[in-house]
């Protein structure tokens, strides 16, 4: 019997705890905001209280730039007081409110606090040409302590420092930021920018003004003789080449040198500037030659054409034939002032029957000689013409037999 | 006695004999079936295009005016899609309270503010379905290095669903701007601030069409070949001509057919399948049949992340067909309703709710309505709606009372029931069913009611049928053999006794 109790009173208890939480909110509930203010400054507490009738607590719905969340209230007797957590309340923008439940909503709008964290600086592109037609930009985001960017209309003074000169502008923040165009002037450098809002400064960035496109220039050679040995080198230079506004241009600019010879074959050469001066070298020719020549920068400017004479440095050369015509021997080779011609110069063989070339043979000169030893076996017998060529001078030898 | 149990033993010994066996041939057939799986050599190339459709608010960039320098195409694009990825995944965080992928859309120092939300959320076991449904940016400024860019994006309709315990506490919709500020780190645009700039509530202007008169005597169509799945390579415009002549020959006056949401391609509608949808239009035009035409069949999700893709796929079919003469009427979907248990009741009236502001927002013409699969569930909605459409397959007897009451409380709308009929199967698996006379009675009584009435229907439906996609009503034979037999023209092609009262008593 006594069990039936516990049993009833067990039951009784779980229904009586149903009840209570069952509460919820009743259409006759009323409730009215007691927060009168909508505008705040970031950081601040802030605390939304509402005064109530009833005993039922709801909840609150936030929204703010970068999400939703609900917060449940602090209960003092008859009102209802919800805070805002931090996280909210240091940022910038509209918050949005619904009380849960009931009809109630409406909005905060939470300022930036009007005073500088930290200054927040984009510069770029990093360097720019002389000209005063191209410029960087400079983008300031100032900051306030809850990282939100100021109010628009905020005034930002960007500095700028560039050879004798130092200036200075007012701009003023719009959509949040502020920028400023900078444009390079006609001499090149390292221009230093800073800026400052509400007595912060920011830290200091540079950029580069370098030289614009090069203007046309000269060009000089150099070399130790005029004699075409096919052994010494000519060194082609350009003058300082600069910009239009008389500037140095950058160094590593790459000029090319075009030759034109006597039988019009193009011989390139190239080098790129150092201090405005580009120098490149190219061989002699090992035959009597002219060259025209004449540097581009490819694209944009070029220089003038000079015209490079080389002189013949052999007149003449012996060629001997022994072991029945099977080894020739061409030399000595002399040069300009009878001294041995420097290893290397080409010399060719060219084999020719019925005035048919049947084969060419081709040896670099050692110590002022060159020997050819013909393979007989690839010859049939009968008679050949030999015709030996060096430094542009041919020799022809007729009706050697093999 | 023995003897027995001997038997019994034997029998025991032969059975785990064969058990055994059965077991060891299993064991090995599954070791080779698994030995002989791999890669699909299709894969080893890596060719398909990963990319899918996951997120699609409208968008609308107001002409390019920025300060800073000239913005290309191609930048603008980028902005835009890891500017609505940004978005995304914010909807994701707040759904799941994870932070998957905030760190490649907002800057180090924004995603604290996410994290710390997230974190608040987390602790009050608060999760939010979000979306946004319309965005209107304009762009307000672009850095000289192309690496810093402002937006302002005006009127973002948002969508909120915030869950407390698991139970939805607020259901809301704002408007709002937005001034945000990217940077281009890493080859992303990221987020380096978002300042809410105006907020409040949104709630759409709804104009409600107003139709003086719709005497509907209609029927739900399907070919017989190729039921719920009108569009798919078997379509053959002879046949459904031809099915249109009989329908306009029996004195009907419209049809209803169903636009599968998959099959159309979702998001990004299949134009091969729209021009046949079309074509079916222009066919009913042609018999002088007017089409209501409804839209998400085979749909149920309703997750609030997929309503972007929804709303495409509706703004797609509506703008192709809004214009036609044959269209009567736009019916977002077949008995929703029937989701209410599997998908929630909130989720799929707010999902129905957002679509009706779509489609009316894209055409203004035309009545939009929701076939409830009955009449009480018929006045959800109702204000929205311009005509209260439900299927009635309940006892005739009770249609005059239903139908009157559901008058009562929806007195300017009008009504139209858009499936009623009986199966006239009985066999195998329904020995107790209708006959076909009974149904050419039943018919016959319905037609009495509705002319007694005026009441505008339509019936379900015209063939029987010989396949039923298992999507329809499930795998279960007696399921499917009962809808194959609600035709009024039999499988063979021969009219049934109630073809008499299709559409007359």
């Amino acid at each position: 019997m006594r069990f039936k109790y516990v049993h009833l009173l067990v039951l009784v208890m779980i229904l009586l705890s149903f009840t209570a939480s069952m509460k919820s909110l009743k259409i006759n509930d009323t409730f009215r905001l007691l927060t009168p203010q909508t505008e705040f400054e970031a950081g601040h507490d802030i605390t939304l209280k509402f005064s109530t009738n009833s005993d039922s607590k709801p909840d609150l719905y936030l929204s703010n730039s970068y999400g939703s969340i609900i917060i449940k209230p602090v209960i003092n007797r008859s009102s209802l007081s919800y805070q805002l957590p931090k996280s909210l309340g240091n940022k910038t923008g509209m918050i949005s409110w619904k009380l849960l439940g009931s009809t109630l909503y409406g909005k905060l709008n939470i300022h930036p606090k009007q005073e500088v964290a930290t200054m927040e600086t984009y510069l770029g592109p990093p360097s720019i040409e002389t000209g005063e037609t191209d410029y960087t930009m400079l983008v300031v985001i100032p900051t306030d302590i809850h990282d939100n960017p100021l109010k628009d209309n905020t005034q930002v003074s960007v500095m700028y420092q560039f050879l004798a000169n130092e200036s200075h502008d007012t701009i003023y923040m719009k959509n949040s930021i502020s920028y400023k165009n900078i444009y390079s002037k006609t001499k090149t450098g390292r221009m230093l920018i800073s800026s400052e809002c509400l007595n912060k400064n920011s830290k200091e960035y540079d950029i580069n003004i370098l030289p614009t496109i090069p203007t046309d220039f000269t060009i000089t050679y150099n070399r130790n003789h005029e004699y075409a040995d096919g052994n010494q080198i000519t060194t082609f230079s350009t003058s300082i080449i600069k910009d239009k506004y008389d500037n140095i241009v950058s160094d590593g600019t790459y000029v090319d040198f075009f030759i034109t010879n006597a039988s019009n074959d193009i011989l390139k050469t190239s080098g790129s500037t150092v201090q405005g001066i580009a120098t490149a070298k190219i061989i002699h020719p090992d035959h009597q030659d002219i060259w025209e020549v004449k540097a581009f920068v490819k694209g944009i400017s070029e220089s003038d054409s000079i015209s490079v004479t080389y002189k013949q440095s052999i007149t003449y050369f012996k060629v001997a034939f022994s072991e029945g015509n099977k080894a020739i021997t061409v030399g000595p080779l002399k040069s300009f002032m009878g001294q041995m011609i420097p290893d290397g110069l080409e010399v060719k063989l060219h084999i020719l029957q019925n005035n048919i070339k049947i084969k060419t043979f081709y040896k670099d000169s050692f110590t002022g000689y060159a020997t050819f030893n013909l393979n007989l076996d690839s010859f049939p017998d009968s008679t050949y013409t030999f015709k030996i060529e060096t430094a542009g001078i041919e020799k022809t030898y007729r009706n050697i037999k093999l | 006695m023995t003897g027995l149990n001997r038997n019994i033993l034997r029998i025991i010994l032969m059975l785990s004999y064969v058990a055994i066996i059965a077991f060891v041939v299993f064991g090995i057939s599954s070791l080779y079936s698994y030995l002989n799986t791999g890669a699909d050599r299709s894969s080893i190339l890596h060719t398909e295009i990963k990319k899918a459709d996951q997120y699609l608010p409208k968008i609308i960039w107001a002409s390019l005016n920025n300060e800073g320098r000239p913005m290309d195409e191609q930048t603008l694009n980028t902005i835009e899609n890891n500017y609505l990825d940004a978005w995304y995944v914010k909807h994701i965080a707040y759904k799941t309270n994870k932070t998957d992928g905030i760190n490649d859309y907002y800057t180090e120092s924004a995603r604290e503010n996410i994290f710390n939300i997230i974190e608040h959320n987390v602790s009050e076991n608060i999760t939010i379905e979000e979306t946004t449904l319309e965005h209107h940016p304009t762009l307000e400024f672009f850095s000289e290095d192309g690496q810093l860019a402002v937006i302002t994006d005006k009127d973002v309709i948002e969508y909120k669903r915030l869950y407390k315990n698991e139970n939805i506490v607020l259901e809301t919709k704002e408007k709002s701007t937005y001034k945000i500020i990217l940077l281009l780190e890493d080859g992303y645009w990221r987020i380096r601030h978002i300042i809410k700039k105006e907020v409040s509530n949104y709630s759409e202007n709804i104009t409600t069409v107003s139709h003086d008169k719709i005497a509907v005597k209609g029927i739900n169509y399907y070919p017989q070949a190729t039921p719920w799945n009108m569009f798919g390579d078997a379509f053959n415009a002879d046949i459904i001509s031809k099915d249109f002549k009989l329908i306009k020959e029996t004195g009907l006056n419209s049809i209803r057919i169903f636009v599968p949401y998959a099959s159309f391609g979702k998001a990004s509608v299949n134009t091969e399948k729209l021009m046949k949808l079309i074509q079916v239009l222009d066919l009913a035009e042609a018999q002088e049949l007017k089409v209501v035409v409804t839209l998400f069949d085979f749909y149920g999700d309703y997750s609030v992340l997929d309503w972007t893709l929804n709303q495409r796929h509706a703004e797609t079919i509506v703008t192709a067909l809004k214009d036609h003469n044959a269209l009567l009427a736009w019916d977002i979907k077949n008995e929703p309703n029937l989701d209410f248990e599997s998908r929630g009741r909130q989720q799929v009236v707010a999902w129905l709710d957002q679509m009706i502001d779509l489609v009316k927002s894209v055409d203004e013409e035309h009545p939009v309505t929701i076939g409830w699969s009955n009449a009480k569930s018929a006045t959800m909605l109702k204000d929205k709606l311009d005509l209260i459409t439900f299927h009635y397959y309940e006892d005739l007897d009770n249609l005059e009372k239903t139908y009157d009451s559901l008058k009562l409380e929806t007195p300017e709308k009008p009504l139209v029931i858009t499936e009623f009929g009986i199966s006239s199967y009985k066999g195998l698996w329904n020995p107790f069913g209708y006959s076909e006379s009974d149904q050419a009675a039943y018919h016959k009584k319905a037609q009495h009611i509705f002319n007694e009435n005026e009441i505008s229907f339509m019936s379900w439906t015209l063939y029987d049928f010989t396949k039923i996609p298992k999507e329809v009503v499930g795998r279960l034979p007696w399921h499917k053999r009962t809808q194959a037999y609600f035709g009024f023209i039999n499988q063979k092609g021969e009219t049934k006794p109630a073809f008499k009262y299709i559409s007359k008593q």
